[in-house]
């Protein structure tokens, strides 16, 4: 088996020596922001999964961040103070998407849910927490000692890390390092996943589902767990965003945010998952900048590039300047 | 009595919001599959296009809302021509296309003319039934809602033109090989979708706060309901319509119209789950038996 993924991979390991060298000329006012871009990185390498991979358009990244993001907060304020609640919180929440991505694919592909209907229904499902979210704000909307507060969303939530250990917490530098580090794990993670025989056929399954049904695998079950996968991803992009902000709102589970991920990834190149890491810290950063300098143009100026890139690059923007660069310098190709 | 005509007055007014908000994607997403998340911001256009003619030109209140609609139905048309035609056969493509659209439109919008624009006045009057007030322009919304959605089936299943438009739809390579100009087909039937969310749009101007973002007040509506409609959406529209308006306003009435959100989206789930093919699957397949 011939795996054309590692034989690009210099261009990977210069992209995360640079990004692992930053440190050492940027002050933490840019490094906090691009440990900000890099949060948005996981949730849309799980999109690149189920979406790029196995053709499944889900609106349901933006529900298990939330889900993740609250379930964090709410699990950490309630213990706060017992000995590694941060970490030991982490693990539990994850474990509470994972099982909730598990029960929402299990409906869908099990209930013979395809196409364009699993976006609906994965909207409708984002938008029915988000609703929910947004009338808690009363004191009978609490769990435990967490309240969930409504529209203005949970704060309180401890940082994680080990607070004992000089440098333990994870914000500042730590941040950084720790969302790189992951980040590269699971890169890698994904592509052995893209390798392996059940993410060739998962990947075949796009092409034709039941004829790869008929040769005998079972689709439904590889969907199911590509789908988890990439629920538990957009889990932790979700507490780690709750870590680095110190907030979640309801707003993280809207429309908007519904879309948003889907847009990084379709911008960046779907097929390839270096390209979504990279484009998606690309394109946050680019809303962002536009948000600060362009003022009110800077909507238009996002929406036009995202026109611009399905008009005449629909694999991507990046993706393309990808290939460009690996044909022209001879270098990076051996 | 009034009790009764409460009822019915809320779910009326109900379902004449779920049609109208669907009536333009039923063509856009139901026929041409095309997932267009910028329906709500040709909403917006209609709805612009109305009060800006109604207050600048000083138009009266119908020719208004035809302006309005001449407007959206132009800027489908310029859409479809540089953008929407490269999206054909690419549903998911068509998702980041309309989403940067919408943006661009409702910040246009936002920057053209300001967060909120002065308004129309609601036409005709109200009457009263005991104690309660209602709006006729309400009631005749609902009749009109049934009337234009009565005249979308005719066109669609009963002209030649229709039948011209779904043929080349489900096979635009057959179409093409048997003399249809395709590609003409495609720009009138988006056309027509266009104008018909410029409809909606124009309608409700006069009933609601014009703001960049008035749009966005159907679009979920229009996608849940279109979605339950199901594949053929101008058979399903009514029965959909009518299903998630009871759902919503009896939820609504016990107890909260978040409640009430909920609810709908729940039902479509479930819908989607166990009637795939929608209400008008089920209405062909009773009928075929």
């Amino acid at each position: 088996m011939i795996n054309t993924n590692y034989k690009k991979n210099k261009l990977q390991i210069i992209t995360f020596i640079i990004l692992g060298a930053l440190p050492l000329f940027m002050d933490s006012y840019y490094l906090d922001n691009i440990s900000y871009f890099m949060c948005w990185t996981f949730i849309s390498l799980g999109l690149a999964v189920i979406w790029g991979m196995g053709g499944i358009l889900s609106f349901g990244q933006t529900a298990f961040f939330g889900l993740a993001g609250y379930g964090f907060s709410v699990i950490s304020i309630n213990f706060l103070g017992v000995a590694g609640v941060s970490l030991w919180s982490i693990v539990l929440a994850l474990i509470l998407t994972g099982i909730f991505g598990l029960i929402v694919g299990y409906f869908l592909f099990y209930g013979g849910i395809y196409d364009v209907f699993v976006g609906i229904v994965t909207l409708a499902i984002t938008l029915v927490l988000e609703t929910f979210m947004q009338q808690t704000a009363g004191p009978e909307y609490a769990i435990g000692t967490a309240r969930l507060n409504g529209f203005n969303g949970m704060q309180g939530m401890p940082t994680i890390g080990f607070e004992s250990i000089p440098f333990g917490l994870v914000e500042g530098v730590t941040q950084y390092y720790f969302i790189l580090i992951l980040s590269l794990i699971t890169l890698i993670g994904l592509y052995k996943f893209k390798s392996s025989k059940m993410g060739l056929i998962f990947l075949a399954s796009k092409e034709d589902r039941e004829r790869v049904s008929s040769l005998g695998h079972n689709v439904q079950k590889i969907q199911l767990i590509a789908f988890t996968i990439a629920s538990i991803l957009a889990g932790i992009s979700g507490i780690l965003y709750t870590n680095w902000g110190g907030y979640i709102t309801p707003d993280s589970m809207g429309l908007v945010s519904a879309a948003l991920p889907v847009v990084y990834v379709a911008a960046s190149g779907k097929k390839d998952f270096f390209s979504v890491f990279i484009g998606c810290i690309f394109f946050v950063w680019l809303s962002q900048t536009l948000a600060i300098n362009g003022k009110q143009f800077a909507i238009i100026v996002m929406g036009l590039i995202l026109v611009i890139a399905t008009r005449f690059f629909p694999d991507g923007i990046i993706l393309m300047l990808k290939n460009k660069l690996i044909s022209k310098v001879k270098w990076l190709q051996s | 009595m009034v009790f009764l005509f409460n009822i019915f007055y809320q779910l009326g007014d109900s379902l004449a919001f779920l049609l109208l908000a669907a009536i333009g994607l039923a063509v856009i997403f139901g026929m041409m599959k095309i997932i267009n998340l910028a329906h709500g911001e040709f909403i917006t256009v209609g709805a612009y296009g109305t009060v800006v003619s109604g207050k600048v030109l000083n138009l009266p209140l119908p020719i208004a809302m035809a302006f309005g609609v001449l407007v959206t139905v132009i800027f489908g048309l310029i859409l479809e021509k540089f953008i929407i035609r490269y999206l054909y056969g690419r549903p998911l493509d068509s998702v980041v296309a309309t989403w940067g659209i919408s943006l661009i439109v409702s910040q246009s919008f936002l920057v053209i003319f300001g967060p909120s624009y002065e308004g129309l006045q609601t036409p005709m009057g109200n009457f009263q039934l005991g104690e309660f007030s209602y709006s006729e322009y309400r009631i005749f919304l609902i009749f009109f809602a049934l009337f234009l959605l009565s005249l979308l089936y005719y066109l669609f299943m009963k002209t030649s033109f229709g039948t011209l438009a779904r043929a080349t739809i489900e096979n635009p390579s057959i179409s093409s090989s048997m003399g249809v100009d395709v590609k003409s087909v495609y720009t009138a039937t988006f056309a027509i979708g266009a104008g018909l969310a410029g409809v909606t749009g124009a309608l409700y101007a006069p009933t609601m706060t014009i703001v960049p973002s008035i749009g966005q007040a159907f679009i979920v509506s229009a996608f849940i309901t279109v979605v339950t409609a199901g594949a053929s959406p101008f058979v399903g529209l009514v029965p959909a319509a009518a299903f998630l308006g009871t759902v919503q306003t009896s939820v609504t009435f016990f107890y909260k119209s978040t409640i009430g959100l909920i609810a709908i989206l729940c039902a479509v789930i479930l819908i989607i789950r166990y009637l795939p093919n929608g209400f008008s699957g089920l209405i062909l397949k009773t009928r075929s038996k």
